[in-house]
């Protein structure tokens, strides 16, 4: 059984949104996520080159015709990680629901 | 995996509203990779003008507009309908386990076999009748359909996508986890 895991290096805000938009795709083109996201191109890479080290991110590089495309895809560590970290997010929603009143350690947010 | 996690000190994660907002954040790049996917709403109109390019080609019986006007007009709406899939696939492919599926599929054959259905019905009866211009008006007739059900279609095929990977994107952990 998977566990819910709050995962700090997904959680980034940009790294979130680059992650999310892996997860619902099979793999995505590096002008893509940047165009879709409003990065710039250092902005992306410096988050993809974290994301890779940290093995949640594979990097593709090949060439159609003379032209080098760079694409990005989710690897299953990072797939895992990405879900794990959505089930702690929907079990601190859960929790902050069910005890409105409580802060957040009190809560036991951290899926662990 | 280099960010193997250890539990983290209290204080640390976020509150339930940064959680609410994280998951909203993610909902909606999985919308924006889903309608990047989907056919652009022009295309629907192309395939009309392109069938009434034909229909009325077809009426006109001087062999040369026929001659020259189907096959052009045929041409385009292939390399256009051609080019969807390439064109997409070049930037982004959503994830296999949110792809339409069987459900998609079936929309998707039903509305080729409703746009034949009224197009050659349109069309045949029509000339049964000996009504003037039979196959431009069926040919008419076929593209206020696509242009009606086509988008149409379409928005259905994108939230049959979102309903997948958001019900992926539920059942995958356990959401109680072995905390």
């Amino acid at each position: 059984m998977r566990t819910a895991r709050f995962d700090e290096l997904i959680h980034a805000p940009t790294r979130l949104e680059i992650v999310s938009l892996l997860a619902a795709a099979q793999w995505a083109d590096f002008k893509y996520i940047r165009d879709e996201l409003g990065l710039s191109d250092s902005a992306l890479s410096k988050q993809l080159s974290t994301l890779e080290s940290a093995g949640y991110v594979e990097i593709r590089k090949r060439f159609v015709g003379k032209r080098p495309r760079t694409s990005a895809s989710l690897s299953t560590a990072g797939r895992q990680a990405f879900e794990q970290h959505v089930a702690a997010l929907q079990r601190i929603i859960a929790r902050s629901q069910q005890d409105p009143e409580a802060g957040p350690a009190a809560r036991g947010i951290l899926g662990h | 995996m280099g960010n193997t996690q250890q539990p983290q000190p209290a204080g640390t994660g976020a509150s339930g509203a940064e959680a609410a907002a994280a998951l909203a954040a993610i909902q909606r790049q999985q919308g924006q990779v889903i309608e990047s996917v989907l056919v652009p709403g022009w295309y629907w109109w192309a395939m009309a003008a392109g069938m009434v390019a034909i229909g009325a080609a077809r009426d006109s019986g001087d062999l040369i507009v026929e001659a020259i006007t189907i096959p052009l007009a045929a041409l385009v709406m292939a390399v256009l309908t051609g080019a969807m899939i390439p064109a997409v696939r070049r930037r982004v492919q959503v994830h296999s386990a949110t792809q339409p599926g069987a459900r998609g599929a079936a929309a998707t054959f039903g509305l080729i076999l409703l746009l034949d259905g009224v197009i050659l019905g349109t069309a045949a009866s029509l000339a049964a009748a000996r009504v003037p211009y039979p196959a431009t008006i069926g040919c008419a007739a076929g593209a206020a359909v696509i242009v009606i059900a086509g988008p149409l279609v379409n928005r259905y095929l994108g939230r049959l996508m979102l309903s997948q990977a958001r019900q992926q994107m539920n059942d995958a952990p356990q959401a109680g986890g072995t905390a």
